[in-house]
């Protein structure tokens, strides 16, 4: 079960400061984006924190009115792809989506 | 405030990542794998409190849903990066910025995103100047100084416009 508590204390004690998300993991990711990004100021992971959050969000907001149509309130991946398929700005995700495997052990068919 | 170059082990793969080891290749240790697995994803724990916390309270999320949004972040991550480091070349420039960033956003249809961040790159930098004039300032007076501003946006109010 969700222990939000133990989480917070986390997020807030100190490793990420005031960003929700971890700078140092978000610069490993963007390090990893290309061969020719080398050099990343300090406050482009600051942006991104915020940037990513704001995504997170928006996709989670479209994949929720999946979830909804659905009738039902625990949202799956399914909803999340859906979200993703219907939004333009998102196309970039649409290979992602349709191949990631589903992590409960049951093979793709 | 400049990173130098680290190793870079670039994956130009993009959209088809496993969530499993490593997956292809060479036949990859699969405990090396994992490890890789989870440098490349933002912790599952913080991606699914932001989901969380704009659903309704009775709202439930599946973990398979949040390792797939897990990926979904990393690939924005990337592809944004990707754009804003194109731009950095067509320019001239070694170093991805904050304001690239917020280009790129643009650029790729995050308009939205764009707006709010710029605004928000403009008060941290204000933040930060004050920050490290506080610091000098107290350093050059040895003196009990006054605590660091600690910076702290909350984008809440602009995130609905």
């Amino acid at each position: 079960m969700r222990q939000p508590g133990a989480y917070s204390n986390l997020l807030s004690g100190g490793k990420t400061g005031p960003h929700s998300l971890p700078l140092a993991r978000i610069k490993k990711i963007m390090k990893k984006s290309g061969e020719d990004v080398k050099m990343i100021s300090g406050e482009a992971p600051i942006v991104f924190s915020k940037a990513c959050e704001l995504f997170i969000e928006e996709l989670t907001r479209r994949a929720w009115a999946m979830t909804l149509q659905r009738k039902t309130r625990t949202m799956h991946k399914e909803d999340v792809a859906a979200a993703v398929m219907e939004t333009d700005i998102f196309d970039f995700l649409v290979g992602l989506v349709s191949h990631t495997p589903n992590p409960s052990a049951t093979p793709e068919s | 405030m400049v990173d130098s170059i680290g190793p870079n082990h670039s994956n130009k793969q993009r959209g088809f990542r496993s969530n499993y080891a490593v997956s292809g290749g060479g036949g990859g240790d699969e405990e090396e794998g994992a490890v890789r697995e989870q440098e490349r994803l933002l912790p599952i724990a913080n991606v699914g409190r932001i989901m969380k916390q704009i659903l309704p309270p009775n709202a439930k999320i599946s973990k398979e849903a949040k390792e797939t949004m897990q990926e979904c972040v990393s690939e924005f991550i990337s592809f944004v990066t990707g754009e804003a480091s194109d731009k950095c070349h067509r320019e001239k420039r070694k170093t991805v910025n904050g304001d690239d960033i917020c280009w790129a956003l643009g650029s790729l249809g995050f308009d939205d995103y764009g707006d709010s961040l710029k605004r928000y790159l403009i008060r941290y930098r204000e933040a930060e100047g004050e920050r490290l004039a506080n610091q000098n300032k107290a350093a050059a007076a040895e003196a009990a100084a006054p605590e660091p501003l600690h910076f702290s946006f909350d984008l809440m109010d602009k995130r609905r416009i």
